[in-house]
């Protein structure tokens, strides 16, 4: 039996069959509350979807512009994390003291809820922009150094004797052999923190911003029914956001990194 | 003979897993510890020896001198409103200890409930995936998409259906965790070491005997990998969800308190939700010790 690769063109049909399929339960179910079942709220707690679109449509260019704000503070502050999470892997890879000084620190961070520090950094801060850089860079860095890390750790042990039999520099050993071998958990830690960051920019403007997705998505929610159909887009921006910031860093893996088992026809023996 | 075993391959998986030490030679059948799901280091706790903890935490002590000596006040130029001492902090623990206590234990509820019920569905995804593979991988692409979504948006939502009870926490605690599961349950299901699968194919064993004897048992390892991430995942989907629509909890408490400047207290939910996080997540490693004691990544 062959699992084949989700990507690959026999999955196409079938997702899009998947998806077709939940929008028109989706409409049914709306249907339904409303006009079988007359749920109060009904259409705040499942909108008709083409209204939703039609509301998309209507306001593109304010969810694109607002979007626009989030995502670029979160993209800031996810180049910022994911820089310095590389460095500190590189750091941590050179010395043993700054690894065991940082790493436990690194596992320990894993455990601990970040996003909740949203509230608190944004209460220091007092500034928006500022603050949504600093959650989004924090929330990446972790991550991406840990696998980073351990991509540059995966090493193929004969690759690292034959540098040496060379007698390669050490940055020449870095440049040519670790950091491509790296290139697939760098990656792997990037597209976790990737909606990580998005998620965490929308949370400081829930706190009480000026721009950004999260705050007409909040306005729109304390306005009530009426507003609904507007609460609904800017919800699927958020989630659009979030699911594009992942789709860049795999469209990016694919072009940095594509020798990987995952991208080849078949997919391997998965 | 291939270097590379079906566990190696499902290591680097499509949700972009880190690819595996291809320096790994192995003879196919020797399983290795699976790759921690992205993200996620291969963290078994630093060893609890001397040298091994004493610099980190020297390093700690240090860094909370410093803050309790007002350094980084001087620094950064901010006020002790700001950013409360340490000993501002652990007083504001003192005296709120039962409060917050209590509302640990909610979080902590709805965090483990909806751990369960979201890993539940994810494992379901996963069986279905693993068993009609031409229509199941969407389910798995659809249940990756939802990951993606920011749980902020889910928040009011789940609020409009489940009301401001408990439910609604559960319910984006549900959201949040199911796609680490079913897509770590599926790697370890479709990983299964193709020689165990021929012996199966050649006692003519039905698709339920694979699963049952074969996949199930298989994905347990990656499974326990998803537990893992899921429970931090789960603690930020509660304490997230009780920032907005909640009037009990440790997100309730501490988004009231920076509204109201209480910055110490404030501080204090941090550090409980982060102690009650890694108590979680030390949980289900023991659970893993207990479960997987068959295989090779458990022993000394």
């Amino acid at each position: 039996m062959k699992a084949e690769n989700v990507f690959a063109r026999s999955r196409l049909l079938p997702l899009f069959v998947w998806i077709f399929g939940l929008l028109l339960v989706w409409e049914g179910a709306s249907w339904l509350l409303l006009h079988v079942l007359e749920t109060p709220l009904a259409q705040s707690k499942l909108p008709y979807v083409h209204e939703v679109v039609a509301t998309l449509w209507k306001y593109g260019g304010t969810l694109i512009k607002e979007g626009a704000a989030t995502f670029g503070n979160a993209g800031v502050g996810f180049l910022i994390g994911a820089v310095s999470g590389v460095a500190l892997a590189v750091l941590m890879s050179l010395s043993r003291i700054i690894e065991r000084l940082a790493f436990p620190y690194a596992i320990a961070s894993q455990m601990i809820p970040i996003l909740g520090l949203a509230p608190i950094i944004y209460g220091i801060v007092r500034d928006e922009q500022i603050s949504r850089i600093i959650i989004a860079g924090y929330i990446t860095f972790f991550p991406v150094s840990l696998n980073m890390l351990r991509g540059l750790r995966s090493v193929e042990p004969s690759a690292l004797e034959l540098m040496h039999s060379y007698a390669a520099k050490p940055w020449a050993v870095y440049w040519k052999l670790r950091f491509p071998a790296a290139l697939p958990g760098l990656f792997s830690g990037l597209k976790i923190a990737a909606p990580l960051a998005v998620t965490g920019a929308i949370l400081v403007e829930l706190m009480g911003a000026q721009h950004g997705i999260g705050v007409i998505m909040l306005r729109n929610l304390y306005y009530g029914p009426s507003h609904t159909y507007m609460f609904w887009s800017t919800v699927i921006v958020g989630a659009l956001l979030g699911i594009a910031s992942y789709g860049l860093m795999s469209l990016a893996e694919r072009l940095a990194a594509p020798w990987q088992p995952e991208f080849r026809p078949k997919g391997g023996s998965r | 003979m291939p270097s590379n075993s079906a566990a190696e391959l499902a290591s680097a998986s499509q949700d972009g897993s880190a690819a595996p030490a291809a320096g790994d030679r192995q003879t196919p059948g020797v399983k290795r510890k699976p790759l921690a799901a992205p993200g996620r280091q291969d963290r078994r706790v630093p060893k609890l020896s001397g040298s091994g903890l004493l610099l980190p935490l020297l390093a700690g002590v240090l860094f909370l001198a410093l803050w309790e000596l007002q350094v980084f006040h001087k620094l950064f130029d901010l006020k002790k409103y700001q950013l409360p001492l340490p000993s501002a902090i652990a007083e504001a623990m003192r005296d709120n200890f039962s409060l917050l206590l209590s509302y640990t234990g909610y979080t902590l509820t709805e965090a483990v409930l909806g751990m369960l019920a979201g890993s539940a569905c994810g494992f379901l995804v996963a069986l279905c995936a693993t068993a009609w593979p031409r229509w199941g991988g969407g389910s798995l692409t659809l249940v990756a998409a939802l990951n993606a979504v920011p749980i902020v948006a889910l928040a009011p939502i789940m609020n409009l259906w489940f009301g401001d009870g408990i439910g609604s926490r559960v319910a984006i605690v549900t959201a949040t965790t199911m796609a680490a599961m079913a897509i770590n349950a599926y790697k370890g299901m479709a990983a299964v070491d193709p020689l165990a699968l021929d012996l199966m194919h050649s006692y003519a064993a039905s698709k339920r005997a694979v699963f049952r004897y074969l996949r199930i048992q298989n994905s347990l390892p990656y499974v326990f990998t998803a537990l893992k991430i899921n429970a931090t995942a789960s603690m930020i989907g509660a304490i997230v969800g009780e920032f907005f629509f909640s009037s009990r909890g440790l997100g309730y408490l501490l988004s009231n308190s920076i509204k109201v400047a209480k910055m110490p207290l404030g501080w204090s939910c941090i550090v409980l939700a982060a102690i009650a996080g890694v108590i979680f997540y030390l949980a289900v490693e023991r659970l893993e010790k207990l479960f997987i004691k068959w295989h090779p990544s458990e022993r000394a």
